[in-house]
């Protein structure tokens, strides 16, 4: 989201409650935020935010037919073109029941790297990226909900919110991006 | 989060998420033991074991081993199934017990992961090492080729297996690094030399621990882990029907796929116990490793011990309930023949040795868990060793016939093979978070958390 100011004003916690109430009720306010950072997950946290249900589920059946659909085209192919036919005990070149088990396993296969690939595609990560840190303990111990400040007028209003729902810091700092 | 006025604890002493950190991280940011280079050292002495008996295997040709014509699979092939048997408990527990919810996995499931992976590499150099010609080992990879081209046989379990095997491999890989990703992103921000940040910092891909990738990130979590629980099934059913799929006796069962993933099971249970037991008083971390977990644990041995047993007994009387004169000499031949012995180690070690965890006190004495779970180990080998051994040892025609003796190059690989795994186990100790620091954080009773 654009903005004309590029200021974040920063709430840190230590309670998953208190952010989860705090995160609501900033998100009530109309405030725009950024993200929540936290060394664990939060259940009920994607609502609080509004985030939207990640539809990686789609992707990871997509997937799934992929690698099905490739183990059977090479499977048929191979024991059913013009090359050396294993003919054993003159049984049909085509035995769809002995295709199940590597069938399956490439169905397994192609979705757990295409799944995890889409993941650090989606979400930006890359082996050696620098991450852009709120607060140095945001993996360890501590919670941080990032707000965009859109006008200086909106900080005692944010601040506020942060405060009431027991924050134990309140910071603002230059938005990096 | 995670209170019940009737459940224990899973994370005693009041744990806070500071806590939770300079607890799991220690061992990893300060010096290293003397108990750790002990270790260390005396692993990598057995892995040089390994790498000695492995080459001269693999210059010389099999011949180094006591195969002979009537038995053509002994120790390789007992081996394998071993390691792969112990690289089921990894994902088992974190893939089957997620999709059920069971939250004591928390604690263990890092570990039993990284055990998985080293063991299902210790089972794949059994299986090249048993190739007679190990250097053409990629031609059950249906590859094109110059032959004509010739492709790999589909209707063979063996090739089933090397999809199955290689598949379970580098899913769990990605698996396993999936969980690390956060708990290195946290090593990463604590991190106080250079080189450790940079290596933290590459291996972490950035992570920060928003809550939109966080989303995300469970939701990929739990389809990877739905999907491997048919894949940890399937891996032992298929590495099963390279017996059942035969008409040895003895190894054409159908019991063999159910029967084989209960005793997955079971041996990788007896490895993680092995493990955990020692573990979590040398790296202190009996309060996320508590004996609640350590009850569970036995509990599973239990059940899984009694399952393979019912299968050793449902074995026989299918045998005799067949009228197959064969199969019937095949299980007469087992459990009173020149091989009797290694029989009756099976079960005792498997059916009636974990008998005794039915009372409390054994559930929680760690020295008795301990030495329960290298009797499983043991049995778990030797059930192996008595169903590929014992059924080929005495073929249709007498003058077939044969007794198998290993040599002094299978007792060294077999050997080797612990310190190739142990060697890895040490490093993965040493350098990574031994318990998934945010799961255990996420599931800290609420009270006690903050600070």
């Amino acid at each position: 989201m654009k903005n004309n100011n590029s200021k974040l004003i920063l709430g840190i916690y230590d309670d998953p409650d208190k952010v989860l109430a705090a995160t609501r009720n900033v998100r009530k306010a109309g405030f725009d935020i950024k993200d929540v950072y936290t060394p664990f997950p939060i259940h009920g946290i994607d609502k609080a935010m509004g985030i939207q249900r990640s539809r990686l589920g789609i992707a990871a059946f997509i997937f799934a037919m992929t690698g099905l659909l490739s183990a059977v085209v090479m499977m048929v192919y191979m024991s059913w073109g013009d090359d050396w036919n294993i003919n054993i005990g003159g049984k049909p070149n085509l035995h769809i029941p002995n295709y199940i088990p590597v069938t399956f396993e490439l169905s397994i296969l192609f979705t757990a790297f295409g799944m995890v690939a889409t993941f650090f595609i989606v979400s930006k990560m890359a082996h050696g990226k620098n991450p852009t840190l709120m607060d140095i303990r945001q993996t360890d111990d501590r919670i941080v909900i990032a707000v965009n400040l859109q006008s200086d007028s909106d900080h005692k209003a944010i601040s506020d919110i942060f405060v009431n729902h027991g924050a134990l810091e309140v910071r603002e700092r230059e938005s990096s991006i | 989060m995670y209170e019940s006025p009737i459940r224990e604890v899973l994370v005693e002493g009041g744990k806070t998420y500071t806590d939770v950190s300079n607890d799991i991280c220690r061992p990893l940011e300060n010096k290293a033991t003397k108990g750790w280079w002990i270790g260390f050292i005396v692993s990598a002495l057995v892995l040089a074991l390994w790498i000695g008996a492995t080459t001269y295997t693999l210059m010389t040709g099999i011949g180094t081993w006591g195969l002979n014509k009537t038995v053509g699979w002994a120790f390789d092939i007992t081996n394998f199934v071993f390691w792969v048997g112990i690289g089921h408990a990894g994902t088992l527990i974190s893939a089957i017990l997620l999709l059920f919810r069971q939250k004591w996995r928390m604690s263990i499931n890092r570990s039993a992961e990284a055990m998985t992976i080293f063991a299902v590499i210790c089972a794949a150099s059994f299986i090249v090492s048993h190739m007679g010609r190990p250097w053409v080992a990629y031609w059950p990879i249906p590859l094109p080729n110059a032959f004509g081209s010739l492709w790999v046989n589909f209707n063979s379990p063996l090739v089933w297996d090397v999809f199955a095997i290689s598949t379970y491999f580098s899913v769990s890989l990605v698996f396993w690094y999936l969980g690390l990703i956060p708990d290195i992103a946290t090593i990463r921000d604590r991190a106080n030399t250079r080189m450790r940040k940079f290596m933290y910092n590459f291996f972490a891909m950035g992570w920060d621990g928003s809550a939109r990738t966080w989303n995300r990130y469970e939701l990929v979590s739990l389809i990877l882990a739905g999907i491997s629980t048919p894949l940890v099934l399937s891996v032992h059913s298929i590495v099963s029907m390279d017996f059942a799929t035969s008409v040895i006796p003895g190894w054409h069962t159908t019991i063999f796929p159910p029967y084989f993933v209960a005793g997955a099971i079971f041996s990788g249970f007896g490895m993680v116990l092995t493990l955990l037991v020692i573990g979590r008083v040398v790296l202190k971390q009996e309060e996320y490793i508590t004996m609640g977990h350590l009850d569970a644990m036995c509990k599973v041995v239990m059940l899984t011990g009694s399952m393979v047993g019912l299968a050793y007994i449902t074995e026989f009387f299918i045998a005799a309930y067949s009228g197959v004169e064969y199969e019937q000499y095949a299980f007469i031949n087992r459990a009173t023949g020149p091989y009797a012995w290694a029989y009756w180690i099976m079960m005792s070690c498997n059916l009636i040795a974990p008998q005794v965890f039915w009372t409390k006190w054994a559930r929680s004495t760690p020295w008795f868990i301990f030495v329960l779970s290298i009797i499983v180990n043991i049995g778990m080998w030797f059930e192996r060793f008595v169903i590929i051994v014992t059924s080929l040892h005495r073929d249709y025609i007498t003058s077939s016939w044969a007794m198998y003796t290993p040599t002094w190059v299978e007792f060294s690989i077999l050997l080797g093979s612990f310190g190739l795994f142990f060697t890895l186990y040490f490093l993965f100790v040493r350098y990574l978070p031994t318990i998934n620091m945010s799961e255990i954080k996420a599931i800290l009773p609420k009270k006690q958390a903050q600070h």
